[in-house]
């Protein structure tokens, strides 16, 4: 009976954190291909894609042309992109094949812990969103698709935009 | 009572067209072979953009048969779209 009583608060009070994928991001701290340190928390403010993915996984690499479309039309508007290896591969490879493409986001070398903190899913590419106040709002298996951006990532970006309007209206009144 | 004559014969006509159209779009099954799916946490994309390909209505994907069985609407998709599809998602038609 204390059981039930107990979890019925539980389900009143914390709703959206129960049912949804909803919560904070783990702290993440890399060294990127270029060895620059990649920090997490460096993008508080902006809504980040984690993509983990390979390099011998062909849609992840069919998919990465989009992801630096998507980096260039909507870093603007607080869009940030970090691509973390998963499993473990070899740097130079990785960036051979990154500067290839041109990739225009940090990329950085992952751990198998690293996915795991984020995300159970095996599934490859896999992209984890985190919102402006690096909370995770879902995540993406397989290929991100167009309509996918648009329904879960653009309603992000247009909400930070309009705060940031809001914000930039306030300080000039 | 010629007009209403004419109105009901075109009506028929475009009734009875709409019936014609309904039962020849039909609804097909293909297996298309796909190459390079060794990885098989990765090839569950290949099943997703089929899956998000307007007039698919289902689609199995097995990497270790390196095999689509996809089930389709004629009308709406061509078996040259789906191969281009699985093509995008980073896999080769095997022809």
């Amino acid at each position: 009976m204390v059981q039930v009583i107990f979890l019925t608060a539980l389900l009143a009070l914390f709703p959206a954190q129960i049912f949804s994928q909803e919560r904070k991001a783990p702290p993440l701290t890399l060294k990127s291909i270029e060895g620059q340190t990649v920090r997490l928390s460096d993008y508080r403010g902006k809504v980040v894609l984690i993509n983990f993915w390979a390099t011998w996984c062909p849609p992840c690499r069919a998919e990465i042309p989009d992801l630096i479309k998507f980096q260039k039309e909507y870093g603007k508007d607080g869009l940030q992109i970090i691509g973390v290896t998963y499993p473990p591969e070899e740097r130079a490879s990785v960036r051979r094949f990154t500067r290839r493409l041109k990739v225009n986001y940090p990329i950085a070398l992952g751990t198998r812990e690293i996915k795991a903190s984020f995300s159970r899913d095996e599934t490859l590419p896999l992209t984890v969103i985190i919102d402006r106040e690096g909370v995770i709002r879902g995540t993406i298996a397989g290929i991100l698709l167009p309509e996918e951006f648009n329904e879960q990532i653009k309603p992000l970006l247009q909400q930070q935009k309009l705060e940031g309007e809001i914000k930039d209206a306030q300080k000039s009144n | 009572m010629l007009k209403r004559v004419t109105n009901f014969a075109l009506t028929s006509v475009m009734v009875l067209a709409l019936g014609v159209m309904t039962a020849f779009a039909t609804t097909k099954t293909t297996t298309i072979r796909v190459t390079g799916m060794n990885c098989s946490h990765c090839s569950s994309s290949v099943a997703k953009a089929l899956k998000a390909t307007p007039g698919v209505q289902e689609a199995e994907v097995s990497s270790e048969k390196g095999e689509a069985v996809i089930t389709f609407d004629d009308e709406k998709v061509t078996e040259a779209k789906l191969r281009e599809v699985i093509n995008g998602a980073g896999f080769k038609v095997a022809e």
